[in-house]
């Protein structure tokens, strides 16, 4: 039975700040884990298509990813797919390069889709080979955690 | 006045890797016909050696996401067959149920979201949600279901942890084959809408024959539509060869055009993979998976590479069918505790299973402390290649007519056909400078 809610990092840890995502349910599920019986956290990576499969079946999803927003490096927004239009162009070149608000897209389609999809965006510094967040991102995660739980309502 | 062709694709779309195609053709004279690959190669073969004989799974499985369980399975036979350390039946039979699972995720996989979108002219499957969104929910259900069936006995999808040299270090409960039994019974329905889904687009494959040698495992005893168990044979060859000479099969070669080895049997080329095992072993097929072979007209003697991923389909509904047989036998003989056994030796061996995408050949040797010396692993796609480009050879000249567009299409469908997995085929060169 799966649970009301997921929150889904998203994103690659090998090019620093691009794997913010996941960083931040990594250290979220460490904080909140068993404090919170009805969230489930996600390590989605660069799973592509199967973030379908982590939405479907929930009241509400959160999903946290890196996103490029013309804003500020560091600056945290929190918008709906329906407020938002990609300009992403895909290569087609992998499973595991997919467009988040398509994959979104689909799931609607397929009927398959929470009452509930709410996503985070997180302005990048630094996208490239690394195995640490910048400066600025790093310093920021304690604040993306607590705007993450207030979204929660725990 | 004869076309002129300038086909560079680099790096094709929807598949495994990277691979290039090229064309060129002047007034209908076609001077250049090249399937390349230009990925890295993964140095595999050289990381193992110092490892312990019981890290070789863990490390070997990360040559592939996709094929990860066969490759571990293949490197364990391998570890196993050297040190001369025992299987039981029942982790025998419980590894091929696992070793079912990947063919089906990885089939459905390739057919679903690779393949397909080809058949309805759509560049991937996300236009595909729109115009058939049961199909797809169908695709996505079944891939779930096979992903799920990893992890029940895998202990994960991708990077299986409960191989162990000797056995398994973690088997389902009666309760857990039970549910995945009825999942699988479950899944029929599926499988047949799948295949009508498909059939319905079936006359956008490409109709093109080459005469080709297909190699894949055989089993006699008992006879088997074999993945796992059995000796090597070809469409060539009367008999089989044995595992272990499996060199004298593959006779692996360094080409120009590509950073992945060819190979070559009785022919310049030979092809592995689901239509090769079709091609050798059809008439043992479960009776479900004959019905869908009949549904395609795919027969035996099938030359046509477009039809692989057909085959692939047929495989599918096999290794469902089964697998449900395969756990009533296990839950009647009782599932037993067992733990496994091992100790270091010196040896050498060679493991070797059916990939999804064709026979796979991992050989190592061990010293007496059971540390790796050696290894040589020969991967199905890197079989492929050499045949991939005996294919562009002959299709090329007979569709030089229809257009650029025309043309790069169906030699991307051919090489998808083939379902590669490039990346995995770059393993190593061992070369000599001579000066």
């Amino acid at each position: 039975m799966k649970k009301d809610l997921v929150v889904i990092g998203l994103g690659n840890p090998l090019m620093s700040d691009e794997g913010i995502g996941v960083r931040v349910v990594e250290r979220l599920s460490q904080v909140g884990g068993e404090k919170w019986p009805d969230v489930e956290f996600v390590d989605a990576g660069t799973g592509g298509l199967s973030i379908l499969y982590h939405i479907e079946g929930r009241r509400k999803a959160i999903l946290i990813d890196c996103a490029f927003m013309g804003a500020e490096p560091g600056v945290i927004r929190r918008f709906n797919p329906d407020e938002v239009e990609s300009t992403k162009a895909l290569a087609h070149q992998s499973l595991h390069e997919m467009d988040v608000l398509k994959v979104l897209e689909m799931s609607s389609q397929l009927g398959q889709s929470p009452e509930e999809v709410v996503i985070f965006g997180i302005e990048p510094e630094v996208v490239e080979s690394g195995l640490t967040l910048s400066e600025t991102l790093n310093g920021q995660l304690e604040h993306y955690i607590s705007v993450i739980i207030e979204e929660l309502g725990v | 006045m004869g076309k002129t062709v300038n086909i560079d694709v680099k790096h094709m779309t929807r598949v495994e890797g990277h691979g290039n195609i090229v064309v060129n053709a002047t007034d209908g004279k076609i001077e250049r016909v090249e399937w390349q690959v230009p990925e890295a190669p993964r140095f595999f073969e050289a990381m193992v050696r110092g490892l312990d004989y019981t890290d070789i799974q863990i490390v070997v499985s990360r040559i592939c996401g996709i094929c990860s369980i066969t490759h571990s399975l293949a490197s364990t036979k391998a570890v196993e067959k050297a040190l001369g350390i025992e299987v039981s039946d029942q982790a025998d039979k419980i590894r091929i149920l696992m070793h079912y699972s990947e063919q089906l995720q990885s089939h459905i996989l390739h057919i679903g979201y690779l393949a397909v979108p080809d058949f309805f002219g759509v560049p991937s499957v996300v236009p595909l949600v729109a115009m058939a969104p049961d199909a797809v929910k169908t695709i996505i259900g079944l891939h779930r279901l096979s992903n799920e069936w990893s992890d029940l006995i895998a202990g994960r999808t991708t990077h299986p942890v409960t191989l162990v040299p000797g056995g398994l270090t973690k088997i389902p409960t009666e309760k857990e084959f039970r549910d995945l039994q009825q999942r699988l019974k479950d899944s029929v329905p599926a499988l047949k809408t799948a295949a009508e889904v498909i059939l319905s687009a079936a006359g956008n494959i490409p109709v093109f024959e080459r005469d080709t040698e297909y190699v894949s495992l055989k089993q006699d005893n008992p006879a088997t539509y074999t993945f796992y168990h059995g000796d090597i044979t070809s469409t060539d060859y009367d008999g089989t060869v044995k595992i272990n000479d499996w060199k004298s099969v593959a006779n692996e070669y360094v080409n120009d055009q590509s950073t992945a080895k060819w190979t070559k049997w009785n022919r310049p080329s030979y092809a592995v993979g689901a239509l090769a095992r079709f091609n050798n072993n059809a008439e043992l097929l479960s009776p479900l998976a004959k019905d869908v072979a009949k549904m395609f007209s795919l027969e035996k003697g099938c030359c046509n590479p477009y039809m692989n991923t057909v085959a692939q389909l047929v495989e599918c509904v096999h290794v469902v069918e089964v697998s449900i047989g395969m756990i009533d036998e296990l839950l009647t003989k009782g599932l037993k505790e067992e733990k496994a056994k091992s100790s270091p030796k010196a040896g050498k061996a060679s493991g070797c299973v059916e990939a999804p995408r064709g026979i796979l050949f991992h050989e190592y040797e061990f010293d007496s402390r059971g540390k790796c010396v050696a290894a040589d692993i020969c991967i199905p796609t890197n079989q492929n290649h050499a045949s991939i480009q005996e294919d562009f050879e002959k299709l090329v000249p007979e569709i030089i007519d229809e257009g650029e567009d025309a043309i790069r299409q169906k030699m991307e469908m051919l090489v998808r056909s083939y379902d590669p997995c490039i990346s995995c085929s770059t393993h190593m060169l061992d070369v000599k400078f001579v000066k």
